[in-house]
């Protein structure tokens, strides 16, 4: 196609919109409403992924110590958790400030602990960890790295928890797709009814263009630019609305779980540009099905 | 050069033109005439491609519009200037765009598109209507406009349907002085009319239509 035409057929292209303006407001309302689910629910996705990462990041193990340690294995296992890439010991509990510990939690229970001849819980480190690279394979070694030495009774770390947020993502992303997948079909829709308005309106003019010898491709890319405007101006609004979305969260100190002041980020770069183009494929796949029966004369 | 050959044209069960033969020249002036619904319009129809034969064939230049594909079809409308009955003028677009539409189609450069637009449109004597839309025009002036469209591409063939329909003496002479100025420079041209007065005279060939038949010529 001449290069040349291109001037022509924007220029028709948004004589169209502004002909039909109300049609594609409309429209491009409705796009951008549905993107908008998506795109939400990919910010709280990515929100939660990133939470949960974080929490995983600065995992919490508990290191038990066998009775009657002596002071030198003690002091090699602090110096193993030093050694370990982004660890620190939160603190070292005794045998007696377990027990401490235990009484506070019982409260007027405590009396229970009076009948036992001797103190049975054990020593221990609490370590976290700031940053662990993988959150499956990471805590299962370090946990053998810890057992290997004298004097470790038992280690233990969140990893059940883990997995269980880990099944809730996966059902997160689920339900995601299929929002997401009946969602663009709806998208989809939308396009084709809104460019076969369009077409109807200019029905005659087709009909006298092809009477001129237009071939059906200058006929049809006006109408398929039409789409792919449609898609760029729904994709750049939902990406803008959602960043407002995004900037009031920010703006709000919220909790989740008790688990502290939530940090928002925004959806990663890759994310918002396939918002984009996704937006733009439908539009430009709704303009094209509009115009593919196209009427001959 | 135009062929057809055993030519039969039904809409259901009417019969719109019946074995027709015809063979028009190169540059030649014709005109097709006959009572209404003789199949003046269904013969020029199926000449530019709009209609399809049910029988026969149909020959421009040896290319046979039954085998034609829609692209070379659309290529050999940019040969073609048809002038509408009813004009199709689009009435959102002013004159110029009505005319210039008919060059912007097959590509070329806006520079020329008005240039040639500009040209034509004083050919026909509408140069001081270029920004006018076709509504607020008289129908001689609208005619003139279709006309004006059909022969700005240069047209190896020009087919008119009832060009002076509806114009008075004075104008169908203006228009028919436009017709034999195009077919001077070589255009072959096809008009269809049922006027007595225009073909009172006429030293051009004459084709009677009459029930979907060729029923003499002149």
């Amino acid at each position: 196609m001449k290069l040349r035409l291109w001037p022509y057929f924007f220029r028709q292209a948004l004589m169209n919109i502004n002909k039909n303006r109300v049609v594609h407001f409309i429209g491009l309302g409705t796009m951008v409403v549905s993107l908008l689910i998506f795109g939400t629910f990919l910010l709280v996705f990515v929100n939660i992924n990133t939470w949960i990462e974080g929490w995983g990041h600065s995992l919490t193990m508990s290191v038990y110590l066998q009775d009657g340690i002596k002071e030198k294995n003690r002091e090699k296992i602090a110096s193993h958790i030093r050694s370990l890439p982004g660890a620190e010991i939160k603190r070292f509990i005794s045998k007696e400030q377990a027990l401490k510990d235990l009484k506070n939690v019982l409260g007027s229970e405590a009396g229970l602990l009076k009948s036992l001849s001797e103190n049975p819980l054990p020593a221990s480190f609490e370590v976290i960890f700031k940053y662990v690279t993988d959150l499956r394979s990471d805590p299962q070694i370090i946990k053998k790295g810890f057992e290997s030495i004298d004097g470790v009774e038992e280690v233990q770390y969140s990893e059940e928890w883990l997995k269980r947020f880990e099944g809730l993502m996966n059902m997160i992303k689920l339900v995601g797709f299929i929002i997401g997948g009946l969602l663009f079909i709806g998208i989809l829709f939308i396009v084709i009814n809104t460019i076969k308005l369009t077409i109807y309106s200019r029905k005659e003019e087709v009909e006298i263009l092809k009477l001129v010898g237009a071939t059906d491709w200058f006929v049809k890319t006006p109408f398929l630019l039409e789409g792919v405007i449609q898609g760029v101006l729904s994709g750049i609004l939902t990406i803008l609305t959602l960043f407002s979305i995004y900037l009031f969260l920010c703006t709000k100190k919220m909790h989740f779980l008790g688990l502290g002041v939530l940090e928002f980020i925004f959806i990663p770069y890759d994310y918002t540009l396939s918002i984009l183009l996704i937006s733009i494929a439908l539009g430009l796949g709704g303009s094209f099905i509009a115009v593919r029966r196209f009427f001959e004369v | 050069m135009i062929k057809l050959f055993h030519l039969y044209k039904n809409f259901g069960s009417s019969v719109a033109l019946s074995d027709i033969n015809l063979k028009i020249r190169e540059g030649e002036f014709v005109f097709v005439t006959g009572p209404s619904g003789a199949g003046k319009t269904t013969l020029l129809r199926l000449i530019f491609g709009t209609e399809r034969p049910t029988s026969g064939h149909i020959l421009i230049d040896s290319i046979n519009l039954n085998r034609i594909r829609r692209p070379k079809l659309d290529l050999l409308r940019r040969r073609i200037g048809f002038i509408f009955q009813d004009f199709k003028l689009l009435p959102t677009k002013t004159v110029f765009e009505n005319v210039s539409l008919a060059l912007e189609v097959t590509g070329v450069r806006s520079t020329f598109v008005r240039k040639k637009t500009h040209q034509t449109l004083r050919l026909v004597g509408l140069a001081e209507k270029e920004k006018v839309y076709p509504l607020s025009l008289s129908g001689g002036e609208q005619q003139r406009v279709a006309i004006a469209r059909a022969i700005v591409k240069d047209p190896l063939i020009l087919l008119a349907d009832e060009p002076t329909g509806n114009l008075d003496p004075e104008l169908t002479e203006d228009i028919m002085i436009l017709f034999r100025s195009i077919h001077v420079k070589g255009t072959t041209v096809i008009v269809a009319t049922h006027s007595q007065n225009l073909l009172e005279d006429t030293a051009q060939r004459t084709i009677l239509l009459k029930r979907g038949r060729i029923a003499g010529e002149k």
